[in-house]
């Protein structure tokens, strides 16, 4: 089945037992390997502050996954993350060619640096 | 008498406007904007959160739109704000 490469931000309820967080992380990470996907890598973040009160919470616990999987998959796992009462947001991305390479490079850890302006520049 | 105006209007203008510049994304050999990178798209908004024009950071077209796209990803997942407190 074809696949493509995604990425996958959530957002859980900061309210919860620090066990908790692995539980829905894990819950995620099983229903996503369960249903054809194969993940890449997962990431927590731990607890952030938020810029902005997101359903009455000012943080939140960042996770952050990537993994392959067919495209009928996501709108399922949307739908599991829409009825989630800890999960406050989420947001899937697809990757394209150019964002793979990004990607590579990621992992490679040469991620390019945004140079500033000279001070001849600035005048 | 019509034409003196215009032309000093102009005038004006193009003194405010500031010298192109090149765009520091391409210049730096950025392929993709990621959202998450916030450090590189705080430089990119004002103090009210907004996003700021090509014409005051230079970014080149293709680049601002992507910027665009990154900062409205970090919005929605409570990375930058949408709107800053303007606290004075």
């Amino acid at each position: 089945m074809a696949q493509t490469y995604y990425e996958l931000t959530y957002i859980v309820n900061p309210v919860l037992e620090e066990d908790q967080f692995k539980v829905t992380v894990e819950k995620y990470t099983k229903y996503l390997a369960d249903n054809g996907a194969t993940i890449d890598e997962v990431q927590e973040w731990g607890i952030k502050s938020t810029a902005y009160p997101i359903k009455k919470k000012s943080s939140g616990y960042y996770v952050n996954a990537y993994f392959h999987a067919p495209g009928a998959l996501i709108v399922k796992l949307e739908r599991q993350l829409e009825i989630d009462d800890n999960v406050l947001r989420y947001l899937t991305i697809k990757y394209d060619n150019k964002m793979l390479a990004y990607r590579e490079i990621q992992k490679n850890g040469t991620l390019p640096v945004l140079r500033e302006r000279t001070e001849e520049e600035k005048k | 008498m019509r034409g003196k105006p215009a032309n000093k209007n102009t005038a004006a203008r193009k003194a405010t406007v500031r010298p192109p510049r090149e765009c520091l994304f391409s210049k730096s050999g950025f392929i993709y904007i990621d959202y998450k990178n916030t450090e590189v798209l705080k430089k990119f908004i004002n103090d009210q959160g907004k996003i700021l024009p090509r014409r005051v950071t230079g970014t080149s077209a293709k680049f601002q739109r992507q910027l665009c796209a990154a900062v409205k990803r970090a919005r929605h997942l409570g990375l930058l704000p949408f709107v800053a407190e303007n606290l004075r």
